[in-house]
């Protein structure tokens, strides 16, 4: 039992299901998506990106790629929030903010389709 | 850089993750706890506000309390991500600055910078393996000349005294060992405007390993290797080593061709000097006995010269079981005594070749002061004695630093250039004394360019045009000013070499055909309006004959309409 392989597993898994979390619900129902849950995917993707620096690996580097993609997006949701939060109508911002979770969300979803495919490529 | 960038980001997992967490755990901390808004109704700030705050708190920055003064319990939150947020912070700080200082990355960054410098070289280049004396000569003088050069030298000092100077262009450089072939990869020997390398260090072995590891690597890149020892040279020369330079042997026939071609040597220096420096006086080294002290490599090889041009010779020689000397003084030269003893009153010539320059001086002031017409002739090793030397004012200075640099240059400025010496040391005095004349009269005194130019269609476009066309160009035309083709440039056409023979001082009228290479030698300013009569075919065309040809189409059409008019009067007329 490898207990980096697990962290790195657990982070890597972490990031998807709670940015997955975030965006499940009405697109622009604004009680659906709580803003608790932005704040922690956001956490835990930075940690995830954090964990796959340094990997000179081919699949490393694919990983790091789509870590950042999710990072930048979920960021941007954030940052829309705080900047436009009393300045819009509700609905319309739920918009913008769940459709750029849901962008991170495919490239978490990417990044966990690695994972899986370097795990089972692996005879141990 | 690849490598480098990965170092870092690797090094920087567990700062970045603690910082991380850290602010996690104290933004949403900050942003549950309850606080009051300046009405006095309960608030709590939001997620960004809370970001915000542990933002300028983490970096010790500290604003205050916004939007409104906290309350005890976001107070008391504060205070504890105080302690934990800036204990990371601080940390990570710290870890980013001891991984810039690691001496194993700055090394890495200053090689991948000098691996991209060489990398974008747009000009030809060579190669130098070590920052010596002769090397740092060689150096300025192709500067000097814009001849571009890379450097490796395993001294770091060096390295800085290179940096301090001052050059007209960008030298790159790299302190490391220039045996390895990696380091010889990286200044670019597999480079597609690589020249060559040169490598003048003064330890043979050291210049026979970089010779092999060059004609392994690249074996059609020129190799210029200083050897002094015979088996060392023998080696370097089986498998192919361009050119061999021992500064003895040359100073041996240097030595020689003062002797009996004072001519010949004036014209071989000048032709290899600095740009800027001037003729060096005619010093004739009189005919008669001499007498040398120091039967090393130098003194065998004057002696050996010496004896061929009929002059005799006494050695004295503080070792001769050491040197091989048979026939010597048993002495060091320094003192009166031996110097007596190779009866010095009656010597005409004084050679002090010994390896130490104290030792040298102080047998020439011996020497001066029991014998002052003598001709003096001594050895200086290395250059910070200099000063010495020159208040001494000997009637010559052997340096061999000097010699290699000359050498090298008349084989890298052009090889055209090497091989004109090489002819011009098998013509009379007399020959070269002309020549001498004439280039001075043409040149001027100070050190001239000396540059090849070929007649093809790269090189001299316009030339090649108007020969396919029939029109005869001479050698004469090139010389033409393109300002006024009454005057001449101030050039001087060395050599013609066609089909691979060589003719020394073509006269002006020679045709020129295709494939031609041609060595000139002239002020810069007649080196740089050269190429305009080479490239612009309406110029040539003019210096030819005399006659403009229209620029544009419709006036050459204007011009064809009067010339037809004309010729069919004319052809009325009968």
């Amino acid at each position: 039992m490898n207990l980096e392989k697990v962290i790195f597993g657990f982070f890597i898994v972490l990031a998807m299901t709670l940015n997955f979390g975030f965006f499940i619900g009405d697109i622009d129902n604004s009680t659906h998506h709580h803003v608790y849950e932005l704040y922690a995917a956001i956490i835990v993707s930075l940690i995830a990106t954090v964990l796959k620096f340094g990997d000179r690996t081919h699949v490393g580097a694919i990983l790091l790629s789509t870590s950042l993609a999710a990072d930048l997006q979920l960021i941007a949701a954030a940052i829309l929030w705080a900047a436009l939060s009393g300045k819009m109508d509700e609905s319309s911002l739920t918009v913008y903010i769940v459709s750029l979770s849901g962008g991170a969300l495919m490239a978490n979803f990417v990044s966990v389709i690695l994972l899986i495919s370097e795990t089972i490529g692996q005879r141990r | 850089m690849n490598s480098v960038l990965f170092l870092i980001l690797r090094r920087l997992r567990r700062p970045l993750i603690l910082i991380i967490v850290s602010f996690a755990i104290s933004v949403i901390g900050l942003s549950l706890m309850p606080g009051v808004d300046d009405a006095g109704k309960p608030w709590q700030m939001s997620i960004f506000e809370a970001f915000y705050v542990i933002s300028y708190t983490a970096t010790t920055i500290g604003f205050g309390e916004v939007p409104y003064p906290f309350s005890q319990a976001q107070r008391l939150w504060m205070t504890f991500s105080i302690y934990f947020t800036v204990i990371p912070w601080v940390y990570a700080i710290g870890r980013i600055i001891t991984l810039l200082q690691d001496p194993g990355l700055r090394l890495a960054m200053v090689t991948e910078r000098f691996t991209n410098s060489v990398r974008s070289l747009q000009e030809p280049f060579y190669i130098l393996c070590s920052y010596g004396e002769s090397a740092s000569l060689l150096a300025k003088a192709l500067d000097e000349k814009d001849i571009r050069v890379v450097v490796i030298e395993s001294q770091q000092d060096r390295i800085n005294e290179l940096e301090l100077g001052n050059s007209h262009n960008i030298i790159p450089n790299l302190c490391a060992d220039a045996k390895l072939p990696e380091n010889l990869v990286r200044a670019g020997v597999h480079h597609p405007l690589c020249c060559g390398v040169v490598t003048l260090t003064d330890n043979d072995e050291v210049n026979l390993a970089v010779a092999v590891a060059v004609k392994l690597m690249n074996p059609s890149l020129p190799v210029l290797a200083r050897a002094e020892r015979d088996d060392i040279a023998a080696n370097m020369a089986s498998f192919g080593t361009d050119h061999i330079i021992n500064p003895y042997t040359l100073f041996g026939d240097q030595l020689a061709m003062r002797v009996h071609a004072l001519g010949t040597y004036i014209l071989h220096e000048w032709l290899t000097d600095t740009p800027g420096d001037k003729l060096p006086p005619p010093e004739y080294p009189p005919l008669g006995r001499w007498v040398i002290c120091g039967y090393g490599r130098f003194g065998k090889s004057v002696v050996k010269n010496l004896e061929r041009e009929h002059i005799s010779t006494t050695i004295i020689e503080a070792a001769p079981e050491l040197t091989g000397c048979d026939n010597c003084i048993i002495g060091s030269g320094t003192e009166a005594k031996t110097l007596l003893e190779a009866d010095i009153n009656n010597a005409v010539g004084i050679v002090a070749g010994t390896d130490n320059d104290i030792n040298n001086l102080s047998i020439v002031m011996t020497a001066f002061e029991l014998n002052p017409k003598l001709f003096v002739v001594i050895r200086k090793n290395k250059h910070h004695n200099h000063a010495l030397f020159k208040q001494f004012n000997a009637d010559i200075t052997m340096q061999p630093t000097d010699i290699i640099a000359h050498e090298c240059l008349a084989h890298m400025i052009s090889p055209l250039l090497a091989q004109f010496l090489e002819l011009v040391r098998n013509q009379t005095n007399t020959w070269a004394n002309q020549l001498i004349s004439q280039l001075v009269s043409v040149v001027g005194e100070s050190v001239p360019e000396t540059w090849a130019v070929t007649i093809n269609q790269k090189n001299a476009p316009a030339v090649t045009e108007l020969l396919n066309n029939g029109t005869s160009v001479s050698l004469e035309n090139l010389t033409q000013d393109p300002l006024n083709r009454e005057q001449r440039l101030s050039l001087v056409p060395l050599m013609l070499s066609r089909n691979n023979q060589p003719l020394l001082v073509p006269d002006t009228s020679t045709k020129l055909m295709a494939g031609d290479c041609i060595l000139f030698c002239g002020r810069p300013s007649a080196k740089s309006a050269l190429p305009t009569l080479l490239n612009n075919t309406k110029i040539l065309t003019y210096m030819i004959d005399g006659v403009e040809i229209p620029n544009s189409i419709v006036w050459m059409w204007f011009k064809n309409i009067k010339t037809a008019k004309k010729i069919k009067s004319v052809q009325s007329k009968f």
